[in-house]
């Protein structure tokens, strides 16, 4: 049997009985047991372990695991985990009471996203990508209503390019996440001819390294 | 909740799934030959939410 990685707790009780529970250097992950010759790319896998998420935020903040990531036992994980143990506690104590929000803006002329078909080399693959994302941008005075509803309501905040959206990453006390909603549907009804998405919470996923803050 | 927004929020939902999080130990989903598989056929399907949603729909 293997475990999917879900994310990473600060406390076992975070997780309680929404998931299995994998010890690792003082902190617990949490995760879906599956047989050994599970396919990671079976539908039901993921949408089980993508309902599991969504309830284990209800519960507690926590670092989300991109999926595809097992483990076989605690020693596995205590193994895998040490390194950056004591960074993900410190980050989970400082943002538990947090949730991540994303504003994502469709493009207003989107990048041709390049065809990793076409590049014999992975670091050229993702050079090309990132110079197709830079040139990505949506209408000015859209992004700085953006900045100026949901901003202030932000711990903290991030812009991220893709090859077709540009996306807002927000950093929220729990306790405010109605207020995003509110300040989206006033962009909604001021910007109406701009498609974009508001989504969240989620759990720790942008806001996850030093470097980002 | 409409059908079309339940859509949408469980395409975001994956994206999110599949995209976002701290990767462990230097594992690497893109490497994994059948995530990869289904997340390309997933960028189709997003591709096409773009698109409806571009065009006004929603």
């Amino acid at each position: 049997m293997k475990t999917v990685i879900v994310g990473v707790h600060l406390q076992r009780e975070d997780i309680g009985t929404l998931a299995e529970v994998v010890p690792a250097s003082g902190l617990f992950l949490s995760g879906v047991l599956v047989g050994e010759e599970q396919p990671l790319g079976d539908r039901a896998l993921l949408l089980r372990v993508a309902e599991v998420r969504s309830r284990l935020l209800d519960r507690a903040t926590f670092i989300a695991v991109r999926y595809g990531f097992t483990v076989r036992g605690p020693d596995e994980a205590a193994a895998k985990c040490a390194e950056p143990a004591a960074a993900w506690r410190a980050l989970l104590q400082r943002h538990r009471d947090d949730v991540e929000m994303t504003l994502k803006a469709a493009a207003a002329a989107p990048a041709r996203r390049p065809d990793r078909t076409e590049f014999a080399a992975g670091a050229d693959y993702l050079r090309a990508l990132h110079a197709a994302a830079s040139t990505i941008d949506v209408d000015p005075s859209f992004r700085s209503a953006a900045e100026r509803e949901l901003v202030p309501l932000a711990t903290r905040f991030r812009w991220l390019r893709e090859t077709t959206a540009l996306e807002l990453a927000l950093l929220v006390p729990r306790g405010r996440v109605e207020d995003v909603n509110a300040a989206g549907e006033r962009l909604r009804k001021a910007f109406a001819s701009v498609p974009f998405l508001l989504s969240g919470p989620w759990p720790l996923e942008v806001f996850t390294h030093d470097d980002h803050e | 909740m409409a059908e079309e927004q339940v859509e949408i929020t469980l395409l975001e939902t994956l994206d999110h799934l599949l995209d976002r999080g701290v990767v462990i130990a230097g594992e690497a989903t893109i490497s994994i030959g059948d995530v990869d598989l289904l997340y390309l056929g997933l960028n189709i399907v997003l591709a096409n939410v773009d698109a409806m949603i571009r065009t006004g729909k929603r």
